[in-house]
C-alpha cells in the first residue's frame, strides 16, 4: 500500500456521465488484486475527504479508474484536466479471490463494470461478461473487453437481451448446470438483491463487490459498514473487511 | 531540536499528539503506513461493556469544512479490546488511554471497573456524550451535576487517572468543566463532536444526524480550551478541527496539555506523523526549549 502523488493523464468522458480517468503514480503501486480500490485526492479545495475508486485496471505503472459522476465529488473530477497533481492512496482492501472452477461468470450493473473489468482482463477467455445497462449507448463501456463477446441486456431492449443483467444470467444458468463455477459481480443494491434472490436455490459461490460512502479507506473510521448475516458481527467494514464480500454472508 | 516530551499524569509521553477516540480503529489498521508508537499515545475507540453493533447506514456525511458521523460506537467490547489488541499495545511499548461510554451510569461503572491498572495506561477518558437511558435519552454531559455524579461514582472504583470528555452542546462549558474537577477528574478532554444534520432537498429527507467535526468546529473547541484551561487546574487534552501543525500550536496556546487529531487523518492519513515532525521545527525556528513552554501560554494576557 502506498499514498503517493499521482498525475492525471488522460480524464476522457467515455459515453453519457461515464469517464475514464488515467493516472500516472509517482511510486508503484505494487501488488493489486482484482476488486481491490483506492481512495482518490480530488483537486482543489471543494472537497476534502478522498473518494474511493475501485481499479479499473493497472499496467505499465498506468492506473485507470472508470467512474460515473453521481455527486460533488464526481462532478469536480470529471472537470479535472490532464496534468493535474493529486494522490492515491492504496491498493486497499480485499478483491476478488479466484478460486480453481470449470467456468468463471462476471456480471455487472451499469458503472458496475468499473469493478469488475481487471478481473475480466486477467481471467481472459476463461471469463463469461455479463453486462446489463439501461440502453445500447451504455454498450460503449464494453470496447476494452469487446473480444470476450459480452452479453449484454439492456432495460429498454435497444441492444441484446431485453430485461435485466440477473434475468439474462438466470437464463444462462438453467442451461448450463452441473457445471463448477462462480459468479462474480459488481453493481447496485437492487441488482444484488435481486441476484440472491434468483440463484438461492442453486447455492452457487458468488462474491459481491459493493460499494460505500468513506472516509478513511484504512478501517479506521467505521463509517462504511456492511449489514451481514452474522449476529455476533453485524456490520462489516466494506473497506477493509471488503470491498468484496461472499454474497451469501451479507444482508441486502 | 525541541523537546516535544511532555509529563501527563506522571508518565512520560513523547509528544503532545494522540489520535481522536475512533479516528485511528483499533491501532493496527494504520501499521501498513506508519506505527502506532510513532504517537504520544494512541486512544481506542469508545468501548463499551459488552460489544456494540452501531448505528445502520448512512454512518458519514461531507459537508462544507466539516464531516458528519452516525457510527453509533459500534465496539468489540472492553473484554475483547484487552484479548486481542491491548498485547499489541503493551508490544510496541506504546502509552494507551482507554476511551469509554456507556448508556446508563452502572454501565461506566462496570466498564471502568473492568479495566485493571497497567503501567501502559495513562488514563480513561470518560464519553459523557452518550444519551443517558434514565433520563430519556438527554446526555450525561449536559447538566453539571450529572457530570459531577458519574465522575464522582467512577472515579471512586479506579485508580487510573480518569480524563472526562466533555460534548459542547451545553449552555456553559466551564460550569461542566469545573463540575467534572470538583467531582475528582484528573483531566479534561474537549471537545465531542457538536450535534448536527444534513437535508436531502431532492428527496425532502434527512438522511443522517450525528456529531459534526473537522475544521468547521475549531474555533469552538479552541474557546472550550481556552477558558476551561483557564478555569481548572488539571490538564486539558484539546481536540476539534486540528488540520495542521498551526493549528496543533494554537490549541497549546490556548492551554491545552497534549492535543487529538481526527478528521485529518481522513484527508491525509499521514497527518499525524507530520505534525509530530513539525511540532519540533517549530520549537527551533521559534527558539523554545520545549513544547511545555507554550502550553497555555495565552494565559498569561
Amino acid at each position: 500500500m502506498v499514498d503517493t502523488e499521482a498525475q492525471i493523464i488522460e480524464n476522457k468522458n467515455v459515453v453519457l456521465d461515464y469517464f475514464l480517468l488515467r493516472l500516472k503514480p509517482a511510486k508503484t503501486m505494487g501488488k493489486i488484486m482484482p476488486g481491490q480500490f483506492v481512495m482518490l485526492k480530488i483537486p482543489g479545495n471543494e472537497v476534502f475527504l478522498r473518494r474511493p475508486f475501485s481499479i479499473y485496471d493497472y499496467d505499465m505503472g498506468i492506473l485507470t479508474i472508470m467512474y460515473k459522476v453521481v455527486g460533488k465529488g464526481t462532478e469536480l473530477l470529471s472537470k479535472t484536466g490532464k496534468d493535474t497533481l493529486t494522490s492515491v492512496l492504496g491498493p486497499l482492501g480485499n478483491g476478488f479471490h479466484v478460486n480453481q472452477r470449470d467456468a468463471y461468470l462476471t456480471v455487472a450493473g451499469g458503472i458496475g463494470i468499473a469493478g469488475i473489468h481487471f478481473l475480466v482482463k486477467s481471467l481472459k477467455e476463461k471469463a463469461s461478461v455479463f453486462f446489463g445497462c439501461s440502453s445500447h449507448i451504455e454498450t460503449a463501456l464494453l470496447e476494452d473487453i469487446a473480444n470476450l463477446n459480452p452479453m449484454v441486456s439492456t432495460l429498454d431492449g435497444s441492444y441484446g437481451y431485453k430485461g435485466n443483467v440477473v434475468e439474462m444470467l438466470k437464463n444462462h444458468l438453467e442451461t448450463t448446470e452441473n457445471i463448477d463455477r462462480e459468479i462474480f459481480v459488481c453493481g447496485p443494491e437492487g441488482m444484488l438483491k435481486n441476484l440472491k434472490t434468483s440463484i438461492n436455490k442453486n447455492k452457487i459461490s458468488c462474491q459481491a463487490l459493493v460499494e460505500e460512502r468513506m472516509a478513511c479507506g484504512l478501517g479506521l473510521c467505521f463509517g462504511c459498514v456492511k449489514k451481514t448475516i452474522d449476529e455476533n458481527e453485524p456490520y462489516k467494514r466494506v473497506c477493509k473487511e471488503g470491498p468484496v464480500f461472499d454474497l451469501w454472508e451479507i444482508s441486502l | 531540536m525541541g523537546n516535544i516530551t511532555l509529563k501527563l499524569f506522571g508518565k512520560t509521553l513523547k509528544n503532545p499528539v494522540m489520535n481522536a477516540s475512533g479516528t485511528l480503529g483499533y491501532g493496527k489498521e494504520i501499521e501498513p503506513l506508519w506505527g502506532v508508537e510513532t504517537l504520544g499515545c494512541y486512544v481506542t475507540k469508545g468501548l463499551s461493556m459488552k460489544p456494540h453493533h452501531g448505528n445502520p447506514l448512512p454512518r458519514i456525511w461531507e459537508e462544507r469544512c466539516g464531516m458528519i458521523n452516525s457510527i453509533g460506537l459500534q465496539n468489540i467490547g472492553v473484554e475483547r479490546f484487552f484479548e486481542e489488541y491491548f498485547p499489541f499495545f503493551k508490544r510496541k511499548k506504546t502509552p494507551i488511554i482507554i476511551n469509554f461510554f456507556g448508556f446508563t451510569e452502572d454501565e461506566y461503572i462496570g466498564c471502568a471497573q473492568k479495566i485493571k491498572p497497567d503501567r501502559q495506561i495513562i488514563a480513561l477518558e470518560m464519553n459523557l456524550s452518550c444519551p443517558n437511558i434514565k433520563k430519556g435519552g438527554i446526555s450525561f454531559g449536559k447538566e453539571a451535576d450529572t457530570v459531577y455524579e458519574i465522575v464522582r461514582n467512577v472515579k471512586a472504583v479506579t485508580k487510573i487517572p480518569l480524563l472526562a470528555k466533555l460534548t459542547p452542546e451545553v449552555k456553559n462549558i466551564v460550569e461542566i468543566a469545573v463540575a467534572a474537577y470538583e467531582a475528582g477528574a484528573d483531566g479534561l478532554t474537549l471537545i465531542n463532536t457538536i450535534p448536527a444534520a444534513v437535508v436531502d432537498v431532492n428527496k425532502r429527507t434527512v438522511p443522517i444526524k450525528g456529531g459534526l467535526s473537522g475544521p468547521v468546529v475549531r474555533s469552538v473547541a479552541l474557546r472550550a480550551v481556552y477558558e476551561c484551561s483557564k478555569a481548572v487546574p488539571i490538564p486539558v487534552v484539546g481536540v476539534g478541527g486540528i488540520m495542521d501543525t498551526q493549528d496543533a500550536v494554537a490549541f497549546l496556546m490556548a492551554g491545552a496539555h497534549a492535543i487529538q487529531i481526527g478528521t485529518a487523518t481522513f484527508i491525509d492519513p499521514y497527518k499525524i506523523p507530520k505534525i509530530i515532525e513539525e511540532l519540533r521545527e517549530y520549537l527551533d525556528v521559534h527558539g523554545y526549549a520545549g513544547i511545555e513552554n507554550i502550553i497555555g501560554i495565552t494565559h498569561d494576557q
